[in-house]
């Protein structure tokens, strides 16, 4: 019987109830003030902020309830990178067409950020799951949240069919783990797996389990939604669920195989292969950097090319599990940090050349250059750190990542995963630079010119848009600030 | 111990650079903001050195460093740092001292030019750059700042950039360096490998220090002489001598602060930095790679002085004077006298400074003419500019008691003389000595002695703004003769950390007669040579040289720097661009065409891949739903059979896992 400290309980959720508490307060704004958007937006960011504080404020090291609420190093680190996402997703929604609901649009975004704060602060498989449904849930609205675009519906409608069969696989695979185990905490089930050998059930538990996480990830062959999504949702939706989703779901996928599944990793190496979770996700993201890389190729919308870039990057973040170790891990989870940083940057850069032109195809950016020489500049930077170009974030997020996945192993058994890797960079550079030949070298046509707006860009949005290039570029000269920091929090 | 200053070493390169972003971001106009910023700057960084030196001099030995980690991979760190130690402190203070009198100069000289702001922006970055390469306390750091060094003498070299021959000689500087950075890079990779640190100094753990110098053992020969390529290049040494006339072309303020007092000079510091890896192993104060050191030295100062000689123009025979003076600090650096070469460049830093500022000055006052042959009779025109020029001529000459560059010289000089392996390089010193009075002689008469000739005709005296900064370096060349005296050698034992002990026999010594005589010949000569030269009216532009009337070949030689530009120009630039002709082929009709094939069928594979994930999927289901269930149906069903579709693949992705999973197991 777990004894209840409720008093503590409030103490170590206390960023979760700020964020909460934000969300009504936001929600109740939205429905009393006429003009609620500037208002909005403010109460949320700061709700943010002080929930980042907040978490600056727990305790080192704390447990609750088996692992249903964990705080260590790890987990505030993660936690306050989401909620910076947030805060970034944002400043974003102030620069959008204003939304008919901007209230509930914001306190939505706040419920998803509490289900990225539950995620990655659990170690336990029931609280993940509804962590897991309380993100879930809170983007499918948000991506079917613009009412005046066909589009946004359908893809808000796709996600949320797909996303819901992935979480039934995945209920059903943590049922089977419970049956099996008799736990739903992680370190309980390890201790549990090293003694059974069931091995055909553990099977069916373990892919199931990992289904729902390829699918929140965007790992090739569960991909499917993703271009749609990105492509229809609103700016914000899409960057919030290229970006927060993405940290959180890659943290709790790194918690699960590495301490619950412990005892079942198996071995990805080419010559010596066996079975367990560990050549799933190799396969994953093997078949993710090939479908990612070479279909991006043939893509002329900027939003679908991202998502289809975004099924690559998840495949090599995934090459960081596959490794197994504690360098790996924490290269992958630089890795996706960078990566959502880089992204949310994009689409910023997207969301203010929709408003000016209408459109986010490749002719759209035409011309981008000479309309607004900083915003082309940082998306220079975003693209060329996506392809991992030194000396900026993506390459040594990218360099750390295959480094210490060849370290993994005897004998440099993942050389193969490695090398596929590389070659994926390789043909992603092309694709990065048919953007930037957009912005910087292509001439904008002659209608195009004439439907654009000339809206002055926000200065917000431009504020935005190159502290997160800033960021991108500081953290290639110096990343040492965030690598150290999140090696140094990885048990 | 001051850990304050310390600390504060970062500001050191900081300011400036800071100072450099503020002027490039200002409008043009805003010229007095911009001198004004740029003056400032240099004041601060004068006060933090002189602080800076104030613990270096209380202290014999002194030495404190500060590193910090810049990044880690796995088990490596990569560490930078700064140091303060004497060498750094004197380097310093002269880089800060000698910055300060250009820049005022500067605000005279660069007065009536359009990018009046962009010139001290790129002045102060140059700055920054070079107190950065000073108190670097690891090698890849010093490699960084002396990168940016490079950039920055780039960018000042092709100030003027509508002049094609400014652009040339920028980019000639720029390329001809690289080719000995290359060998300095290599040098580094090597020293990482064997050492595992690029760190000086690190309480023993740097690379100078026991335990690193014990890892290298033999490889330190060859580390030391890579690195040393990168000091041939940054300090005009032959091979690589090549740029640094042509270098000219820069403003004059630039000329004397980057390629007489500071940049060029950051070749011999890095020597002298590095030396632990020059003399590990040495027996008797002789190892390999000092040896190469001497030789290559020795073979720069010679032959810069007879190139010398036969130059016209005032602002080059100052250029080859300066390599020659760089070969003899090398020499020195080869032969042990470590403190004796630092001095040197010191000393020169100041007095070719002065040359150069007062050589500015008269072109100035020339109307921007260059050729010496045109001027004459300027020292009643420009009497302060004589006055100065006159006393760092006789600096530069060698002469003894009261001009600094007497006393460095002497001190070199005598440690050549007792180099155990060979007298050689002593006695060819002794002939540059004479060379070296003998170009400075004939260029004195011929600029300030004589008639007027065709260029000196409306001469006038430079303002204030010009003449000051000559005065005060002036008075600084003559102070440091005192300061450096041998009777009381502190400057030699505070470089070396003993402690000073005054002894007037020590001022007087054989050597020092030699060398007076030699000078004394050497001036003697020049008088006599050039007296008559010096009294013609017109313009000696199209006349012969004395020299030349006499050995036409070897004059004409000497006057075409010996052909060593044309040698490179048929030798490795040609090759050089042989083979660009040839990768161009191969790249235009071998890779290109591989690359487009890989490019194709790479994106045949997209479109592909495409097809089947969008078209395929969806217009199949589409076709199969038109078949089922009509097409009336179509329209509302299409979305809900591309759901389907996808959820299918879900299953079947999840069950291909499972199969993989069962497969292995």
């Amino acid at each position: 019987m777990i004894h209840m400290r409720y008093l503590q309980l409030l103490k170590l959720a206390s960023p979760e109830a700020v964020v909460v508490l934000t969300a009504l307060v936001v929600l109740s704004i939205g429905l009393l003030a006429k003009r609620a958007t500037f208002a909005c937006a403010f109460v949320a960011g700061l709700g943010l902020v002080c929930a980042i504080v907040a978490v600056l404020l727990l305790p080192d090291d704390e447990t609750l309830f088996g692992g249903m609420l964990v705080i260590s190093p790890l987990t505030s680190l993660f936690k306050i990178t989401c909620l910076a996402l947030a805060f970034f997703t944002v400043l974003l929604t102030g620069g959008e067409k204003v939304p008919r609901h901007p209230g509930e649009y914001l306190a939505l975004i706040l419920l998803a950020t509490v289900g990225l704060m539950l995620l990655v602060g659990s170690e336990e498989l029931l609280m993940i799951f509804i962590g897991l449904e309380l993100l879930g849930l809170s983007l499918y609205v948000m991506t079917a949240f613009d009412k005046t675009d066909v589009r946004s519906a359908e893809a808000g409608l796709k996600y949320f069919l797909f996303g819901s069969t992935a979480s039934a696989f995945t209920l059903f695979g943590i049922s089977l783990l419970y049956g099996m185990t008799g736990t739903t905490g992680l370190a309980a089930i390890a201790t549990r797996l090293a003694t059974t050998s069931i091995q055909p059930l553990l099977a069916v538990a373990i892919v199931m389990t990992l289904v729902g996480f390829a699918f929140k990830i965007a790992a090739a062959p569960f991909h499917l939604w993703a271009p749609d999504a990105y492509q229809g949702a609103p700016v914000p939706s899409a960057a919030f669920i290229a970006s927060g989703s993405k940290v959180a779901s890659f943290v709790v996928l790194g918690k699960i195989v590495l301490i619950g599944f412990a005892p079942a990793q198996g071995s990805a190496g080419w010559h010596s292969m066996a079975a367990g979770w560990s050549p799933v996700l190799a396969a994953l993201a093997a078949l993710s950097i090939v479908i990612g890389n070479l279909v991006a190729l043939a893509q002329s919308n900027v939003r679908r090319l991202l998502a289809y870039s975004a099924v690559a990057h998840a495949g090599y973040t995934l090459i960081g599990f596959v490794a197994g170790t504690r360098e790996g891990f924490s290269a992958a989870l630089f890795y996706t940090t960078i990566y959502a940083v880089t992204l949310i940057g994009a689409f910023a850069v997207v969301g203010v050349v929709r408003r000016e032109t209408g459109g986010d195809d490749f002719s759209n950016f035409s011309g981008l250059a000479s309309r607004s020489p900083a915003l082309a500049g940082s998306m220079a930077v975003f693209m060329l750190s996506l392809a991992g170009i030194p000396p900026l974030a993506g390459f040594f997020g990218k360099f750390y990542l295959f480094s210490t996945a060849l370290q993994a192993g005897t004998n440099q058994a993942l050389l193969w995963l490695v090398a596929l890797g590389l070659v994926g960079s390789f043909v992603s550079l092309y694709y990065y630079l048919l953007v930037l030949k957009a912005i910087f070298v292509d001439v904008p046509s002659l209608s195009g010119a004439e439907s654009m707006r000339h809206a002055p860009s926000d200065f917000l949005q431009c504020a935005t848009v190159t502290v997160l290039a800033a960021v991108v570029v500081l953290l290639g000269v110096i990343p040492n600030v965030l690598a150290s920091r999140i090696l140094g929090a990885v048990p | 111990m001051n850990p304050g200053i310390l600390s504060n070493l970062w500001l050191l390169p900081a300011v400036p650079f800071a100072a450099a972003v503020v002027i490039l971001s200002l409008p043009k106009s805003r010229r007095k903001i911009a001198s004004g910023l740029a003056i400032a700057s240099q004041v601060i960084v004068l006060g933090i050195s002189i602080a800076a030196f104030v613990p270096t001099l209380r202290t014999p030995g002194f030495r404190a460093v500060q590193n910090f980690t810049w990044f880690t991979f796995g088990e490596q760190t990569l560490q930078l740092g700064f140091v303060l130690d004497p060498l750094a402190a004197a380097m310093l203070l002269m880089i800060s001292l000698v910055g300060l009198c250009i820049f005022v100069f500067s605000v005279g000289y660069m007065a009536d030019d359009v990018n009046f702001t962009r010139f001290f922006a790129y002045m102060s970055f140059f700055s920054g750059a070079m107190l950065g390469v000073a108190i670097a306390n690891s090698l890849l750091l010093f490699f960084m700042f002396w990168e940016l060094v490079g950039l920055a003498s780039y960018l000042l070299i092709g100030f003027w950039i509508d002049r094609p021959s400014a652009a040339a000689a920028a980019k000639k500087a720029f390329i001809t360096t690289r080719i000995g950075d290359m060998g300095f890079f290599l040098g580094m990779l090597w020293l990482y490998h064997g050492s595992g640190t690029l760190v000086f100094y690190n309480d023993g753990r740097g690379c100078l220090e026991g335990a690193g110098l014990a890892l290298l053992g033999g490889s330190a020969t060859f580390i030391a002489l890579l690195i040393f390529c990168g000091a041939v290049g940054k300090s005009g040494q032959f091979p690589l001598h090549v740029w640094l006339p042509d270098a000219m072309e820069g403003p004059t303020p630039v000329s004397a602060l980057i390629h007489a007092a500071t940049m060029v000079a950051a070749g011999v510091f890095l020597v002298a930095r590095v030396y632990p890896l020059f003399s590990l192993g040495a027996t008797n104060g002789v190892t390999s790679s000092l040896t190469v050191v001497v030789w290559i030295g020795v073979t720069t100062a010679l032959m810069a002085a007879l190139i010398a000689i036969a130059q016209s123009d005032i602002k080059r025979i100052l250029a080859y004077s300066t390599v020659s003076q760089l070969g003899l600090m090398m020499v020195s650096l080869g032969v042990g006298g470590v403190a004796a070469g630092i001095m040197h460049l010191l000393a020169h830093g100041f007095f070719k400074a002065l040359l150069f500022l007062g050589s500015g000055s008269v072109i100035h006052g020339c109307h921007h003419e260059q050729d010496i042959r045109k001027m004459g009779g300027l020292r009643r025109l420009m009497p302060v500019t004589f006055a100065t020029y006159a006393i760092g001529m006789l600096a530069l000459s060698g002469v003894p008691l009261f001009f600094s560059g007497g006393w460095s010289k002497e001190e070199i000089l005598h440690a050549t003389a007792h180099w155990s392996p060979s007298r050689a390089p002593y006695y060819l010193m002794l002939a540059g000595v004479v060379l070296t009075a003998l170009y400075m002689t004939r260029q004195m008469i011929y600029v300030f002695f004589g008639n007027r000739r065709s260029a000196a005709e409306h001469a006038h005296e430079s303002p204030r703004v010009m003449t000051m900064p000559l005065i005060v370096l002036a008075i600084g060349t003559v102070f440091l003769s005192v300061v450096l005296t041998p009777a009381w050698p502190w400057m030699d034992d505070y470089l070396t950390g003993e402690s000073a002990h005054f002894s007037i026999a020590e001022l007087i010594q054989p050597m020092l007669f030699i060398s007076l005589v030699l000078v004394g010949v050497g001036i003697a000569v020049g008088i006599w040579l050039y007296r008559k030269a010096g009294e013609q009216d017109r313009d000696r532009a199209a006349e012969v040289d004395p020299l030349e009337y006499a050995q036409p070949a070897v004059f004409r030689f000497l006057a075409n720097k010996m052909w060593i530009d044309e040698l490179y120009a048929r030798t490795i630039i040609a090759f050089a661009w042989a083979s660009a002709r040839l990768s161009d082929w191969m790249d235009r009709y071998f890779w290109d065409g591989l690359v487009r094939g890989f490019g194709a069928i790479g994106q045949l594979f997209g479109v592909f891949t495409t097809d089947m994930d969008e078209r395929c999927i969806n217009a199949g289901v589409d076709e199969t739903t038109v078949g089922a269930r009509g097409l009336g149906r179509l329209l509302s069903g299409a979305h809900s059979g591309q759901i389907q579709m996808y959820l299918g693949v879900v299953a079947v992705g999840m069950l291909a896992l499972l199969l993989l999973y069962a497969w292995l197991a």
